[in-house]
């Protein structure tokens, strides 16, 4: 092309000033950690889910199920108090089941049924069990309205939690238990009861928080650790690669100095041109981590190169992240027609944030087309061009957002 | 400042080019590629602008290496175009930011060293007339060009950089946008004379305006109303 014995320039320096250019790679390892994160914090919260969904049913079955039937005749109406049993029992089981499958109920609506069963054992379990086991929503119900509400914020359990408390106090104003020794009774269950949940609850919240944010940092630190490697390795690559250049270009550069190549020798010009275009590649190699489309791409053209074809790549912008199908859409035409170009090639790369046009240009010549492979088409986000006109053979391949 | 700020070519006299490289054998080189255009002559060479200009005041091209003696001299480039000088930046910095930069500083073009055999004439010829003249590696700087208050160019002037600046034939680009190679260059040219708003104002950019809007390039105007392409942003298709 262009570069001929008398024209070819040393660059001064092997580090162009450089664009500083966005990290491509950045935006893909954000999403990484923030997964990463998540899937830790998840499996914290599962063994605390697990704890309160047990605790529920256990208590539920262990100790409240025996004082319901034992009472039994004695009660008010013991068939509501059995019935809400019942009800809670099922209730408890779904919503356990739901919320260790991630796939929780909707919180309101059991929380308004938790709440009416609430009322509805109060009115029926009778003075004389008040107190007693038997009113086995005292110690049970707080551990259900956890299963409901696990994942939501803290304030609407204690919500909750008050409205379970606003139920019993009055239920034992409306009994007629007024007297000291009751509203100490009646303050002492509810304090009972529902310490303890709420400290598992906002247990549980915090630890995930915690382990969130402490999987997060550890996917962030991994994901640079990882960048600065790849960085470190494609420094070293290029730097080998300048080595090689360097001796390519001074061995010729020497040879005509002395006078034992010939300028007007087809293949020491040939030579100096591979070396040019070698050494303009590197120049123009300006990011730190190649992004996975350039570094097909100019593994294409190293290959290409080796076969003795002088090619120049030249790449604008970076490209945002691309799906794997969309990178081998965009770059396998090119490399299909490079295996079979002559005497030249110019690969040009273009990218935006929603747009990466590729394009391979070579001399035409007799002879079929490539047997290129058919472009895969990733929902027609990917568009092949292929054009010959007796001058040059035309590929471009371009991508839209 | 406006184009009168240039001093005009004499029609007949040959141009007058200025070499200003830190590498000999880049000048000799340039010299020879220049020896083959009776049109254009060469006044004088150096590695300094300042005494290049003083030995050859009346160039009417000055041929700039933006790197001497080891620094980018974007500063001088500035300095050179707002006192009226064409200057035609050539350098191995073929980084699109770089070439840019160039233009904003008021370079009449920029011209990739190893766009220079090519090339390297008609620049010259054409910015001693004031016309555009934009050279593949520039047409994909310009195409590419990231920053959010770039011009606003035409999905056509876009189309026509994108595929100059690939296939390096403007008979290609003809045939591939079903256009004339005359339409081709209009769509090259024009994209370049909008940035001639880009950057701060300097005497060669009014030139190059001048005379586009002269040669019927532009419409006077077209030319005032350039947005932030920020604001309009939209897909080429």
């Amino acid at each position: 092309m262009s570069a001929e014995p008398g024209t070819t320039f040393l660059p001064q320096h092997t580090r162009p000033a450089s664009v500083p250019t966005p990290r491509v790679t950045s935006g893909s390892d954000e999403v990484g950690a923030v997964r990463a994160a998540a899937a830790v914090a998840h499996t914290s919260d599962r063994g605390a889910r697990i704890v309160a969904v047990t605790i529920a049913l256990v208590w539920h079955l262990a100790i409240g199920l025996p004082a319901v039937l034992t009472a039994g005749p004695a009660l008010a109406v013991p068939q509501v108090v059995l019935g809400g049993w019942l009800l809670v029992a099922v209730l408890g089981v779904i919503a356990g089941i739901r919320l260790l499958r991630d796939a929780p109920l909707p919180a309101a609506p059991l929380a308004g049924l938790l709440l009416v069963v609430d009322v509805a054992v109060f009115a029926s379990v009778g003075r004389a069990h008040l107190f007693s086991p038997a009113n086995w929503v005292w110690g049970t119900l707080a551990w259900f309205f956890l299963v409901v509400l696990w994942g939501r914020p803290v304030h609407r359990l204690l919500a909750l939690l008050a409205a379970h408390a606003a139920t019993a106090l009055t239920a034992v104003v409306l009994h007629g238990a007024t007297g000291a020794a009751d509203l100490a009774r009646a303050t002492m269950a509810l304090y009972g009861t529902s310490s303890l949940p709420v400290a598992v609850f906002a247990g549980a919240a915090a630890l995930a928080t915690l382990s969130r944010q402490r999987a997060a940092t550890a996917a962030t630190t991994n994901a640079m650790v990882a960048e600065r490697e790849a960085a470190e390795q494609a420094r070293h690559e290029r730097g080998e690669r300048l080595n090689l250049v360097s001796r390519a270009a001074s061995e010729v550069l020497t040879e005509l100095a002395d006078g034992r190549a010939d300028p007007a020798d087809p293949e020491v010009q040939r030579r100096c041109v591979r070396a040019a275009a070698r050494l303009r590649r590197l120049i123009a190699e300006s990011d730190d981590v190649p992004h996975p489309l350039l570094h097909e791409l100019r593994a294409a053209v190293d290959l290409a190169e080796r076969n003795g074809l002088p090619i120049d790549l030249v790449t604008i912008g970076s490209p945002p992240p691309l799906p794997v199908r969309v990178r081998r859409s965009l770059a396998d035409p090119l490399t299909a027609s490079l295996a079979d170009a002559r005497d030249w090639a110019r690969l040009t790369v273009v990218s935006g944030p929603d747009e990466v046009v590729v394009s391979l240009v070579t001399p035409d010549r007799e002879g079929p087309d490539p047997t290129g492979h058919p472009a895969e088409d990733v929902d027609g986000q990917v568009e092949h061009l292929y054009e010959r006109d007796g001058k040059i053979r035309w590929t471009q391949t371009r991508w839209h957002r | 400042m406006d184009a009168d700020a240039l001093a005009p070519v004499t029609p007949g006299r040959p141009v007058g080019v200025a070499i200003v490289d830190d590498h000999p054998v880049v000048i000799d080189g340039v010299r020879a590629w220049l020896a083959t255009e009776p049109r254009l002559t060469v006044l004088a060479t150096g590695d300094d602008p300042d005494e290049v200009l003083r030995a050859a005041p009346e160039a009417d091209v000055v041929l700039l290496d933006l790197r001497l003696h080891g620094r980018l001299v974007l500063d001088k480039l500035a300095e050179l175009s707002s006192a009226g000088r064409r200057v035609v930046v050539y350098s191995e910095h073929s980084d699109p930011a770089t070439m840019l930069a160039a233009l904003d500083a008021g370079a009449v073009a920029f011209l990739a060293k190893h766009e220079g055999r090519e090339h390297c004439v008609a620049t010259v010829l054409d910015a001693a007339s004031d016309r555009p003249y934009v050279p593949p590696a520039l047409a994909g700087a310009m195409v590419g060009d990231p920053r959010p208050d770039r011009p606003v160019l035409s999905d056509q002037e876009r189309e026509a950089l994108l595929l100059w600046f690939q296939s390096m034939s403007k008979a290609s680009v003809a045939r591939r946008m079903r256009i004339s190679e005359h339409t081709v260059k209009q769509y090259v040219d024009r994209a370049r004379i909008k940035y001639t708003r880009a950057g701060r104002p300097a005497a060669t950019k009014a030139a190059l305006l001048a005379r586009a809007i002269e040669d019927g390039l532009v419409r006077p105007e077209e030319i005032g109303i350039y947005r932030s392409r920020a604001s309009t942003d939209q897909p080429t298709p």
